[in-house]
């Protein structure tokens, strides 16, 4: 019992100090490198970066593509993560709610979109789109590709929502007699509320960082963070841009994440009350 | 040399203490019963001997030997889960031969095991099926079959039998006791189950709230429990609150209780003026003697088959007592009697 | 009131499944076709093995096959291999076990490109990693570690990047076992090997399957890594593709296209298999 616990705490020190170097060097450097004044490079000879200034920040911002980036990025994001909500329901509602043969192959196939390669689906939509002769509506070919890929997640989240929507409590309010716009109300919303907040943010994040569908259906062109911080690694390799756009990308990620991770520990309780 | 030694061993979790400075010993090939309440600490001492928990205080030995800190793969143990512990991706068949495998036994003996301990869970028709295919019994009979099968030198029984019918648990009881007995396992057996721990024992330790309140062969302990809590809980005893008048007669002492004023029979005398006194419901005798005759009227009345239930009032105090055959009906008056011998002196309460 | 169910059923889906299997379809069915000659933009379309012939003769397609396998593969096995153990470890709670947890779980987090360009920060010829070999003296001078030929730095980020995730599958996988299970293989005499191999992988096999398939294609289709960290004299399948798309060669662009979904297929099913076979003994 002892020995366990020193092991443990000798385990999570050893942890904890690796992490640390594991994510606290990189992100040290990211930061440090965001602050390098153009006045005077950084050598490797020099701990600092000699001089420091919120230069880049600026630059970055008044002159790079970051602002049609951002505006892109954070348009499409929100749109897709409400329509994917709107497509994704009446297939989990029929999921959660009814009983069908083939339910489970059903189930499956809805996981299509994960399994083939994203740069795949990427290239041979754009492909599609040249037939179509839709190519030049990129930002809504995005749109629709980020919707139809990010389904399964929403419809994963809200089935298991759907599922938990107790009969009883329909039955309830059926049996004192409330309309339907309160039955939803008093049953259906109070179970459904964490999935769709869970789906909402989840295609939000999911749909800023896409990387392989803006890249090869919004060339030329059309940018969005992802591909701007993609084409400063590659073909005009600048540190220190590369760091404040790595930094800008980070992040409202990790903002969001604790949102929802805040979000689905405080939505537990609530579903577990009023069982049994 | 004891084959399992228990020395003064206390468990805690956190501050909550499960198991209080019990010590006790078993002797090799014997039969011994833990028998207590629910939560008084039984699955606990079980953990304990097998090794998944190490005592808080104590120490445990096996076969003479310092079992602090060896690890449970490496004791000679075998328990039969309470929760059975049944590994649901192996078969039945594949479940009882595990530890033979861990043991690496070739495969003939294994398979020999096999047929005798099926034979003697009766599962012969269910090898093949997975544990969520089977019934609660069972599976209970998988786990103990799993256990019986390694022939330990130690074998744990955490209430193997509580979810059989009573026909199939019988012949289970009888399987366990031979395969024990066979084999030379010693045995730790628990359970809830008085007439269980009275049939099946070769000793019983009856436990409270994580204390060894008494052990002794089942007769001993049914005829002179020592506390109000080992009478009350085998064979429900009428426990009494008694003042200890005087000696009247060679061993026999006169007491007032609720119920009156009764002669007590005792070799050793009362320990206390004030004491509690039980007596059995069985031992009561329709109609009046010399001493200890009782009037009494009947609030309840249950027929049992070979004998009838009553729970009564007399004196100022309720008691329950068995006749063999009995005609009152509830409401009427009874007259009946209770021999000096069969009144004990219990131990003063603290 | 059958057929009126049926159909409202499949009213329902419609919009969510419906359009999965539609477009998802039309992808793979463009995909296939190009590769075919068909739906060619420029010049004529018809049926012809031409493509699927002369890419599959190259040295450059079979190279970029195996290296693509090469990396999918051993992504999937090490960042799984690497999570069990702290599964394990993170089985039951302990002070402190929550903040182990988050920390390992934060690469979820980062995107991978910005992954890639922090990696390329500390191995990069004046980073850290150099300064720190050079300090201690186990390198003469800085050394040239990114775009490494044998693309170990391409897998440690692969690994670094998809561990949380097998990590998140196996953690759920590995607490829904009972400790009286676990307690009793031990009492039975199984030691800690036989304990992970004989109950905890065979019960948690379903969430390593789908740990080793998504973390298998992932990495298989990478892109980024590869043109960021990855070696220079290498291509991966992704790469490759993206390479003839921006030349106008559609059809080329499907072959590879359609050997990527085949692989991801096929290996996606070997792994599983394999993973069944080995810790269950049976494919059922
Ligand atoms: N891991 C644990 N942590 C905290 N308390 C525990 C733990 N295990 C057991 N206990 C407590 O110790 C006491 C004894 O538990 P134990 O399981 O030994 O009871 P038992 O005699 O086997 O009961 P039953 O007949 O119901 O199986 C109980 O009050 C229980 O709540
Ligand atoms: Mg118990």
């Amino acid at each position: 019992m002892i020995a366990l616990h020193q092991l443990n705490r000798g385990l999570m020190i050893a942890l904890i100090l690796i992490c640390a170097l594991w994510l606290a060097i990189p992100f040290t450097y990211a930061v440090l490198w965001s602050l390098v004044d153009p006045a005077e490079p950084w050598t490797p000879d020099n701990l600092l970066p000699p001089v420091m200034s919120f230069y880049r920040w600026e630059f970055a911002w008044q002159n790079s593509l970051l602002q049609p980036a951002l505006l892109n990025s954070y348009t499409l994001a929100p749109t897709a993560a409400v329509m994917t909500l709107i497509l994704a329901t009446p297939t989990a509602f029929a999921l959660g709610r009814y009983d069908f043969p083939g339910k489970e192959t059903a189930k499956l196939v809805a996981l299509l979109p994960l399994v083939v390669p994203g740069f795949v689906t990427a290239i041979f939509f754009t492909s599609l789109l040249y037939q179509l002769g839709l190519a030049q509506y990129r930002f809504f070919a995005i749109l629709l590709a980020h919707c139809i890929l990010f389904l399964p997640f929403a419809i994963r989240i809200l089935t298991v929502s759907f599922e938990q929507v107790r009969q009883d409590h329909i039955d309830a309010a059926r049996d004192l007699g409330a309309h339907p716009f309160a039955r939803f109300q008093v049953a259906y919303w109070p179970a459904l509320k964490p999935g769709v907040m869970a789906t909402l943010l989840i295609v939000f994040i999911q749909s800023i960082e896409e990387f392989a569908i803006a890249y090869i259906v919004g060339q030329p062109g059309f940018v969005t963070v992802p591909t701007l911080l993609y084409s400063s690694l590659g073909q005009d390799f600048n540190r220190p841009n590369a760091a404040v756009l790595s930094l800008i990308l980070l992040v409202p990620n990790v903002i969001l994440m604790l949102i929802l991770e805040r979000f689905l520990k405080s939505a537990n309780p609530a579903l577990a009350s009023g069982k049994g | 040399m004891p084959a399992i030694s228990i020395i003064d061993v206390v468990m805690r979790f956190d501050r909550f203490t499960a198991v209080d400075h019990v010590s006790l010993d078993v002797e090799e090939g014997e039969f011994v019963t833990l028998l207590g309440p629910s939560g008084c600490g039984k699955t606990t001492l079980l953990k304990l001997v097998s090794g998944f928990l190490q005592p808080t205080e104590g120490r445990i030995e096996i076969e003479g030997r310092n079992v602090t800190g060896v690890p449970p793969e490496a004791r000679n143990t075998a328990m039969c889960f309470q929760s059975y512990a049944l590994f649901p991706h192996l078969t039945v068949a594949e479940n009882i031969a595990f530890g033979l495998r861990q043991k690496r036994l070739p495969a003939a003996e294994r398979r020999d095991r096999l047929a005798d301990v099926t034979g003697q869970v009766d599962l012969g028709d269910h090898l093949p099926k997975l544990p969520n295919q089977l019934s609660g019994g069972q599976q209970q009979r998988v786990a103990l079959g799993r256990a019986l099968a390694v022939r330990p030198y130690v074998i744990l029984f955490d209430e193997p039998l509580s979810n059989l019918d009573a026909k199939l648990r019988e012949q289970v009881r009888y399987e366990i006791r031979k395969i024990t007995r066979d084999f030379g396992l010693t045995a730790i057996y628990v359970t809830h189950d008085q007439s269980e721990a009275l049939a099946m024992s070769d000793r019983i330790f009856v436990m409270n709230g994580g204390r060894l309140e008494q052990s002794g062969a089942p007769e001993e302990i049914y005829r002179h429990p020592r506390t109000r809590f080992v009478a009350d809980f085998i064979g429900s005893a009428n426990v009494l609150d008694a003042e200890v008048v005087g000696e009247i007669g060679p061993n026999l002492w006169q007491v007032t209780t609720a119920l009156g004023p009764l002669a007590v029979s005792s070799e050793t005398g009362p320990a206390a003026r004030r004491i509690p006194v039980a007596w059995r419901p069985e031992t009561a005798r329709d109609g009046a003697a010399a001493h200890n005759t009782v009037e009494a009227v009947v609030r309840h009345r249950s027929f049992q088959g070979h004998f009838t239930d009553l729970i009564v009032d007399a004196g100022t105090t309720t008691q329950r007592l068995q006749l063999p055959r009995s005609a009152a009906r509830e409401g009427a008056q009874i007259t009946f009697s209770i021999a000096p011998e069969d009144i004990a002196f219990l131990e003063p309460d603290a | 009131m059958r057929l009126g169910r049926t159909a409202t059923i499949l009213l329902l889906l419609t919009p969510g499944i419906g359009l999965i299997v539609f477009f998802i379809g039309a992808v793979i069915y463009i995909a296939i076709a190009q590769s075919f000659g068909y739906y060619n933009l420029l010049g004529e379309s018809g049926y012809s093995l031409e493509f699927w012939e002369t890419l599959t003769g190259r040295k450059a397609y079979a190279r970029s096959v195996r290296y693509s396998l090469y990396v999918g593969f051993w992504s999937a096995i090490l960042s799984v291999a690497l999570a069990y153990p702290l599964a394990l470890w993170l089985r039951k709670p302990f002070t402190g076990s929550l903040t182990v947890s988050a920390i390992l779980k934060a690469p979820l987090l980062v995107h991978g490109i910005v992954a890639a360009f922090l990696f390329l920060n500390v191995i990069s010829f004046h980073g850290i990693l150099n300064q720190f070999m050079v300090w201690t003296g186990i390198f003469d001078e800085p050394r040239r570690l990114q775009n490494d030929d044998n693309a170990i730095g391409l897998l440690f980020l692969q690994v670094w990047k998809n561990m949380p995730f097998a990590l998140l599958l196996l953690t759920g996988a590995v607490q829904a076992i009972s400790d009286d299970v676990l307690h009793a293989a031990q009492d039975l005499g199984a030691g800690a090997w036989a304990r992970f191999r004989k109950v905890i992988a065979p019960l948690s096999v379903s969430a390593m399957q789908a740990a080793l398939i998504i973390i298998f294609i992932g990495a298989l289709a990478d892109f980024t890594f590869q043109t960021t960290i990855g070696p220079t004299n290498r291509q991966s399948l992704a790469q490759y593709m993206t390479f003839f798309k921006e030349r106008g060669r559609w059809n080329d662009a499907a072959v590879v296209g359609v050997t990527l979904m085949a692989l991801s297929l096929v290996g996606a099913i070997v792994l599983a298999a394999a993973a069944r076979l080995i810790f269950r003994g049976r494919l059922r």
